[in-house]
Protein backbone atom coordinates (compact mmCIF):
# COMPACT_ATOMS: atom_id res chain seq x y z
CA UNK A 1 0.00 0.00 0.00
CA UNK A 2 2.88 2.36 0.86
CA UNK A 3 4.80 1.21 -1.68
CA UNK A 4 1.94 1.89 -4.10
CA UNK A 5 1.56 5.76 -2.63
CA UNK A 6 5.28 5.83 -3.09
CA UNK A 7 5.29 5.15 -6.77
CA UNK A 8 2.56 6.57 -7.75
CA UNK A 9 4.26 9.83 -6.30
CA UNK A 10 7.02 9.45 -7.91
CA UNK A 11 5.43 9.25 -11.50
CA UNK A 12 3.33 12.78 -10.34
CA UNK A 13 7.13 13.97 -10.24
CA UNK A 14 8.84 12.70 -13.29
CA UNK A 15 5.80 13.97 -15.61
CA UNK A 16 5.71 17.58 -14.15
CA UNK A 17 9.95 17.50 -14.19
CA UNK A 18 9.37 16.34 -17.85
CA UNK A 19 6.26 18.48 -18.45
CA UNK A 20 8.86 21.55 -16.76
CA UNK A 21 11.62 20.02 -19.18
CA UNK A 22 9.27 20.65 -22.54
CA UNK A 23 7.44 23.95 -21.83
CA UNK A 24 10.47 25.89 -20.26
CA UNK A 25 12.87 25.96 -22.84
CA UNK A 26 9.53 26.88 -25.65
CA UNK A 27 8.82 29.81 -23.29
CA UNK A 28 12.34 31.32 -22.99
CA UNK A 29 13.10 30.84 -26.43
CA UNK A 30 10.37 32.88 -27.66
CA UNK A 31 11.26 36.01 -29.10
CA UNK A 32 9.05 38.80 -30.48
CA UNK A 33 10.85 38.74 -33.43
CA UNK A 34 9.02 35.18 -34.14
CA UNK A 35 6.01 37.74 -34.42
CA UNK A 36 7.17 39.39 -37.16
CA UNK A 37 9.54 41.75 -35.75
CA UNK A 38 13.18 43.76 -37.33
CA UNK A 39 15.29 46.12 -36.18
CA UNK A 40 14.30 48.29 -38.76
CA UNK A 41 17.07 50.92 -38.47
CA UNK A 42 15.84 53.44 -40.76
CA UNK A 43 15.86 57.01 -41.69
CA UNK A 44 17.86 57.76 -37.83
CA UNK A 45 18.36 61.50 -37.81
CA UNK A 46 21.74 62.51 -36.59
CA UNK A 47 22.37 63.19 -32.56
CA UNK A 48 22.04 67.08 -32.51
CA UNK A 49 24.61 68.30 -29.07
CA UNK A 50 23.52 71.53 -27.81
CA UNK A 51 20.54 73.73 -28.11
CA UNK A 52 21.17 75.52 -31.67
CA UNK A 53 21.78 71.65 -32.90
CA UNK A 54 18.73 70.76 -31.25
CA UNK A 55 16.60 73.93 -32.91
CA UNK A 56 17.85 73.04 -36.23
CA UNK A 57 16.97 69.60 -36.44
CA UNK A 58 13.96 69.10 -33.94
CA UNK A 59 12.58 73.05 -34.41
CA UNK A 60 11.49 75.07 -31.93
CA UNK A 61 10.42 74.05 -28.64
CA UNK A 62 6.18 72.97 -28.58
CA UNK A 63 6.14 72.84 -31.77
CA UNK A 64 3.65 70.22 -33.81
CA UNK A 65 6.11 67.66 -35.27
CA UNK A 66 7.02 67.45 -31.31
CA UNK A 67 4.20 65.53 -30.60
CA UNK A 68 3.33 64.39 -34.08
CA UNK A 69 3.77 60.58 -33.01
CA UNK A 70 1.71 58.32 -30.42
CA UNK A 71 2.52 55.26 -28.63
CA UNK A 72 1.26 52.80 -25.84
CA UNK A 73 3.50 50.81 -23.24
CA UNK A 74 2.57 49.50 -20.95
CA UNK A 75 4.05 49.55 -17.21
CA UNK A 76 4.98 45.83 -15.87
CA UNK A 77 4.46 46.75 -11.86
CA UNK A 78 0.79 48.28 -11.84
CA UNK A 79 -0.54 46.98 -15.49
CA UNK A 80 -1.24 50.59 -16.61
CA UNK A 81 -1.30 51.97 -20.67
CA UNK A 82 1.09 55.05 -20.94
CA UNK A 83 -0.14 56.94 -24.11
CA UNK A 84 3.11 59.34 -24.92
CA UNK A 85 3.40 61.22 -27.87
CA UNK A 86 7.45 62.30 -29.02
CA UNK A 87 8.71 63.91 -32.45
CA UNK A 88 7.92 62.85 -36.01
CA UNK A 89 11.82 61.80 -36.94
CA UNK A 90 11.86 59.57 -34.40
CA UNK A 91 9.39 56.90 -35.43
CA UNK A 92 5.79 56.06 -36.30
CA UNK A 93 7.32 54.94 -39.70
CA UNK A 94 5.36 51.60 -41.22
CA UNK A 95 6.68 48.07 -40.36
CA UNK A 96 5.54 44.59 -39.47
CA UNK A 97 4.77 45.65 -36.16
CA UNK A 98 4.09 49.61 -36.19
CA UNK A 99 1.12 50.96 -38.41
CA UNK A 100 1.42 53.94 -40.85
CA UNK A 101 1.53 57.03 -38.22
CA UNK A 102 3.39 59.44 -41.09
CA UNK A 103 6.45 59.12 -38.90
CA UNK A 104 10.02 59.55 -40.88
CA UNK A 105 11.98 56.33 -38.92
CA UNK A 106 11.89 53.08 -37.45
CA UNK A 107 13.72 54.41 -34.22
CA UNK A 108 11.56 54.74 -30.75
CA UNK A 109 7.73 52.77 -31.37
CA UNK A 110 9.55 49.33 -33.70
CA UNK A 111 13.00 49.33 -33.20
CA UNK A 112 14.07 50.39 -28.95
CA UNK A 113 10.55 49.15 -28.06
CA UNK A 114 11.10 46.04 -30.07
CA UNK A 115 14.29 45.33 -29.21
CA UNK A 116 12.92 45.71 -24.98
CA UNK A 117 10.18 42.63 -26.21
CA UNK A 118 12.61 40.66 -28.31
CA UNK A 119 14.99 40.58 -25.14
CA UNK A 120 12.48 39.90 -22.21
CA UNK A 121 13.21 43.11 -20.68
CA UNK A 122 9.30 44.06 -20.46
CA UNK A 123 9.35 43.21 -16.66
CA UNK A 124 11.79 46.41 -16.22
CA UNK A 125 9.38 48.98 -17.35
CA UNK A 126 8.13 50.06 -14.22
CA UNK A 127 5.24 53.05 -14.24
CA UNK A 128 5.24 56.32 -15.06
CA UNK A 129 6.04 56.43 -18.89
CA UNK A 130 6.00 59.86 -20.83
CA UNK A 131 7.43 61.62 -24.01
CA UNK A 132 6.53 65.24 -25.35
CA UNK A 133 5.46 68.07 -22.85
CA UNK A 134 5.89 71.57 -23.56
CA UNK A 135 7.34 72.38 -20.37
CA UNK A 136 10.66 73.96 -18.69
CA UNK A 137 13.43 71.34 -16.95
CA UNK A 138 12.25 71.27 -13.03
CA UNK A 139 13.73 74.37 -11.29
CA UNK A 140 15.14 75.94 -13.90
CA UNK A 141 13.94 78.28 -17.08
CA UNK A 142 15.34 76.57 -19.50
CA UNK A 143 13.26 74.45 -21.83
CA UNK A 144 13.46 70.81 -21.70
CA UNK A 145 14.22 68.38 -23.53
CA UNK A 146 10.73 67.05 -23.58
CA UNK A 147 9.61 70.00 -24.92
CA UNK A 148 11.20 68.87 -28.50
CA UNK A 149 10.35 65.65 -28.38
CA UNK A 150 13.16 63.75 -28.27
CA UNK A 151 12.94 62.65 -24.70
CA UNK A 152 11.37 59.38 -22.94
CA UNK A 153 10.94 59.17 -19.69
CA UNK A 154 10.67 55.68 -18.16
CA UNK A 155 10.07 53.88 -14.65
CA UNK A 156 10.05 57.54 -13.58
CA UNK A 157 8.66 56.61 -10.02
CA UNK A 158 11.46 53.99 -9.28
CA UNK A 159 14.29 56.01 -10.90
CA UNK A 160 13.49 58.84 -9.46
CA UNK A 161 15.21 62.34 -10.79
CA UNK A 162 18.17 63.14 -8.25
CA UNK A 163 19.56 58.90 -7.74
CA UNK A 164 22.83 58.30 -9.14
CA UNK A 165 22.45 54.91 -9.64
CA UNK A 166 19.50 52.61 -11.29
CA UNK A 167 17.84 49.73 -10.34
CA UNK A 168 15.65 48.96 -13.00
CA UNK A 169 16.58 51.17 -16.49
CA UNK A 170 19.76 49.78 -16.50
CA UNK A 171 18.70 46.29 -17.56
CA UNK A 172 17.62 48.18 -20.96
CA UNK A 173 19.50 51.17 -21.20
CA UNK A 174 22.23 50.08 -23.35
CA UNK A 175 19.34 49.36 -26.11
CA UNK A 176 18.42 52.81 -25.95
CA UNK A 177 22.05 54.28 -26.20
CA UNK A 178 22.29 51.74 -29.21
CA UNK A 179 19.78 53.49 -31.20
CA UNK A 180 20.79 57.14 -30.38
CA UNK A 181 19.71 57.82 -26.92
CA UNK A 182 21.50 58.87 -24.07
CA UNK A 183 20.88 57.89 -20.98
CA UNK A 184 20.26 60.46 -18.29
CA UNK A 185 21.90 58.69 -14.88
CA UNK A 186 25.10 60.52 -16.63
CA UNK A 187 23.55 63.73 -14.59
CA UNK A 188 21.22 61.54 -11.97
CA UNK A 189 18.43 61.57 -13.79
CA UNK A 190 17.79 57.46 -14.21
CA UNK A 191 14.40 57.83 -15.80
CA UNK A 192 15.60 60.10 -18.60
CA UNK A 193 16.11 58.89 -22.18
CA UNK A 194 17.44 61.81 -24.48
CA UNK A 195 17.84 62.18 -28.35
CA UNK A 196 20.42 64.95 -27.86
CA UNK A 197 23.46 65.35 -25.82
CA UNK A 198 24.82 68.52 -23.93
CA UNK A 199 21.82 69.84 -22.76
CA UNK B 1 43.47 110.35 -67.94
CA UNK B 2 40.69 108.36 -69.55
CA UNK B 3 41.88 105.20 -68.51
CA UNK B 4 40.66 106.76 -64.77
CA UNK B 5 38.29 107.73 -65.34
CA UNK B 6 37.23 104.71 -67.00
CA UNK B 7 38.07 102.99 -64.14
CA UNK B 8 35.85 105.19 -61.25
CA UNK B 9 32.84 105.33 -63.79
CA UNK B 10 33.32 101.12 -64.14
CA UNK B 11 33.48 101.39 -60.02
CA UNK B 12 30.36 103.11 -59.62
CA UNK B 13 28.26 100.94 -62.03
CA UNK B 14 29.34 97.95 -60.72
CA UNK B 15 28.82 98.61 -57.13
CA UNK B 16 25.53 100.66 -57.85
CA UNK B 17 24.63 97.75 -59.69
CA UNK B 18 26.21 95.10 -56.61
CA UNK B 19 23.30 97.33 -54.33
CA UNK B 20 20.49 96.93 -56.48
CA UNK B 21 20.97 93.22 -57.27
CA UNK B 22 21.26 92.58 -53.35
CA UNK B 23 18.69 94.98 -52.31
CA UNK B 24 16.05 93.50 -54.73
CA UNK B 25 17.19 89.65 -53.19
CA UNK B 26 16.10 91.29 -49.84
CA UNK B 27 13.03 92.03 -50.67
CA UNK B 28 12.42 88.72 -51.75
CA UNK B 29 13.72 86.77 -48.85
CA UNK B 30 11.46 84.29 -47.26
CA UNK B 31 9.98 85.80 -43.85
CA UNK B 32 9.35 82.37 -41.86
CA UNK B 33 12.80 80.67 -40.67
CA UNK B 34 12.35 77.08 -41.76
CA UNK B 35 12.22 75.64 -38.18
CA UNK B 36 10.36 78.99 -37.28
CA UNK B 37 10.84 82.08 -35.34
CA UNK B 38 13.73 81.77 -32.77
CA UNK B 39 12.06 81.69 -28.84
CA UNK B 40 15.79 81.00 -27.23
CA UNK B 41 16.48 78.57 -24.86
CA UNK B 42 15.22 79.80 -22.16
CA UNK B 43 11.18 80.38 -21.47
CA UNK B 44 10.00 84.24 -21.24
CA UNK B 45 9.04 84.79 -17.38
CA UNK B 46 5.78 86.07 -18.54
CA UNK B 47 2.89 86.82 -16.10
CA UNK B 48 0.39 87.91 -18.79
CA UNK B 49 -0.49 90.85 -16.60
CA UNK B 50 -4.18 92.03 -17.49
CA UNK B 51 -5.00 88.43 -19.36
CA UNK B 52 -8.03 86.84 -18.59
CA UNK B 53 -5.76 82.93 -18.03
CA UNK B 54 -6.82 79.63 -17.33
CA UNK B 55 -5.26 78.42 -13.71
CA UNK B 56 -4.60 74.39 -13.25
CA UNK B 57 -4.42 74.19 -9.23
CA UNK B 58 -2.72 71.23 -6.99
CA UNK B 59 -3.47 73.00 -3.88
CA UNK B 60 -3.60 75.66 -1.96
CA UNK B 61 -2.09 76.85 1.22
CA UNK B 62 -2.19 78.94 4.26
CA UNK B 63 1.60 80.15 3.70
CA UNK B 64 4.26 80.01 1.31
CA UNK B 65 6.87 77.37 3.33
CA UNK B 66 3.96 74.99 3.47
CA UNK B 67 2.71 75.90 -0.81
CA UNK B 68 7.27 75.21 -1.24
CA UNK B 69 7.23 71.91 0.64
CA UNK B 70 4.22 70.62 -0.72
CA UNK B 71 5.31 71.13 -4.62
CA UNK B 72 9.04 70.00 -3.85
CA UNK B 73 7.23 66.85 -2.91
CA UNK B 74 5.33 66.10 -6.31
CA UNK B 75 6.56 63.52 -8.73
CA UNK B 76 7.33 65.34 -11.49
CA UNK B 77 10.45 64.11 -12.44
CA UNK B 78 12.55 66.32 -14.46
CA UNK B 79 10.03 68.81 -15.72
CA UNK B 80 8.90 71.72 -14.27
CA UNK B 81 5.37 71.46 -12.59
CA UNK B 82 3.66 73.42 -10.83
CA UNK B 83 4.64 77.09 -9.14
CA UNK B 84 4.18 78.68 -5.94
CA UNK B 85 2.24 82.01 -6.18
CA UNK B 86 -0.14 84.39 -3.64
CA UNK B 87 -3.75 83.52 -4.57
CA UNK B 88 -3.95 87.62 -4.59
CA UNK B 89 -2.20 87.91 -7.81
CA UNK B 90 -5.08 86.47 -9.65
CA UNK B 91 -8.40 88.44 -9.94
CA UNK B 92 -11.06 86.04 -9.19
CA UNK B 93 -8.93 83.07 -8.21
CA UNK B 94 -10.24 82.66 -3.86
CA UNK B 95 -13.69 83.02 -5.36
CA UNK B 96 -13.27 79.95 -7.55
CA UNK B 97 -11.41 77.65 -5.44
CA UNK B 98 -13.88 77.85 -2.44
CA UNK B 99 -10.85 76.91 -0.20
CA UNK B 100 -9.04 79.19 2.66
CA UNK B 101 -5.35 79.88 1.69
CA UNK B 102 -2.93 82.20 0.75
CA UNK B 103 -0.60 80.69 -1.31
CA UNK B 104 -1.74 78.00 -3.82
CA UNK B 105 0.35 75.56 -6.32
CA UNK B 106 -0.31 76.82 -9.88
CA UNK B 107 0.28 76.54 -13.64
CA UNK B 108 -1.23 79.41 -16.15
CA UNK B 109 -2.20 78.88 -19.38
CA UNK B 110 -4.02 81.32 -22.46
CA UNK B 111 -5.95 78.21 -24.05
CA UNK B 112 -8.02 75.14 -22.90
CA UNK B 113 -5.65 72.40 -25.13
CA UNK B 114 -2.24 73.50 -22.81
CA UNK B 115 -4.37 73.46 -19.68
CA UNK B 116 -5.74 70.21 -20.46
CA UNK B 117 -2.58 68.85 -21.54
CA UNK B 118 -0.69 69.81 -18.20
CA UNK B 119 -3.34 68.45 -16.04
CA UNK B 120 -3.82 65.22 -18.18
CA UNK B 121 0.49 65.00 -17.20
CA UNK B 122 -0.02 65.39 -14.00
CA UNK B 123 -3.25 63.20 -13.56
CA UNK B 124 -1.00 60.21 -15.39
CA UNK B 125 1.59 61.11 -12.64
CA UNK B 126 -0.31 60.70 -9.76
CA UNK B 127 -0.58 64.28 -9.03
CA UNK B 128 -3.40 66.28 -8.21
CA UNK B 129 -4.80 69.30 -10.81
CA UNK B 130 -7.74 70.87 -11.14
CA UNK B 131 -8.67 73.55 -13.86
CA UNK B 132 -10.47 76.27 -12.47
CA UNK B 133 -13.96 76.78 -14.57
CA UNK B 134 -13.67 80.56 -14.92
CA UNK B 135 -10.66 82.09 -16.10
CA UNK B 136 -8.72 84.41 -14.00
CA UNK B 137 -7.75 87.40 -14.07
CA UNK B 138 -3.71 88.22 -13.88
CA UNK B 139 -2.36 91.14 -12.11
CA UNK B 140 1.08 90.21 -12.69
CA UNK B 141 3.31 89.02 -9.58
CA UNK B 142 5.35 86.28 -9.79
CA UNK B 143 5.64 84.30 -12.71
CA UNK B 144 3.24 81.26 -12.97
CA UNK B 145 4.31 79.01 -15.52
CA UNK B 146 2.99 81.11 -19.05
CA UNK B 147 4.27 80.07 -22.07
CA UNK B 148 4.60 76.64 -21.58
CA UNK B 149 1.71 75.39 -24.25
CA UNK B 150 1.68 74.55 -28.18
CA UNK B 151 0.50 77.78 -30.18
CA UNK B 152 -2.36 76.65 -32.13
CA UNK B 153 -0.30 77.21 -34.93
CA UNK B 154 1.90 74.28 -34.50
CA UNK B 155 5.36 76.55 -34.72
CA UNK B 156 6.29 76.51 -31.06
CA UNK B 157 5.62 78.03 -27.75
CA UNK B 158 2.22 80.35 -27.74
CA UNK B 159 4.27 83.47 -26.24
CA UNK B 160 1.43 86.07 -26.85
CA UNK B 161 -2.07 86.52 -25.97
CA UNK B 162 -5.00 85.15 -27.49
CA UNK B 163 -8.64 86.30 -28.62
CA UNK B 164 -9.82 84.37 -25.14
CA UNK B 165 -7.47 85.52 -22.89
CA UNK B 166 -8.05 89.25 -23.84
CA UNK B 167 -10.16 91.02 -21.50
Amino acid sequence: MRKGSQRRGGLRFLSSAIAIAVVLPLIVAFHWSRLGWRDGHVNYPSRPSGYTQIVNRFGQPCNAEARAISMRWRAADNGVMYWFSFHRKLGGRPTAMVSDKGGRSTNLDNDVYGHIQNAHLQPYIKHGIYGYACRAKRNSNEWSTHAFGIAIDVSSAEEYMGKCTSTVNKYHASIWQNHGWYWGLAFCDPMHFQYATNY
Amino acid sequence: MKRRQAIVVGLVVGVTASVGVIAGAAGRAPARLPNGRSVGPMVPADTGAGELLLAVVGGVFSSRQEAEAANAALAFGDLQGYYVVPVAQFQGFRQEVGEPGEFALVSAFRTDEGARAFAELAAMLGIEATILPERVRSLGGLYAGLGQEASPDGTGPLLGPVAESLP
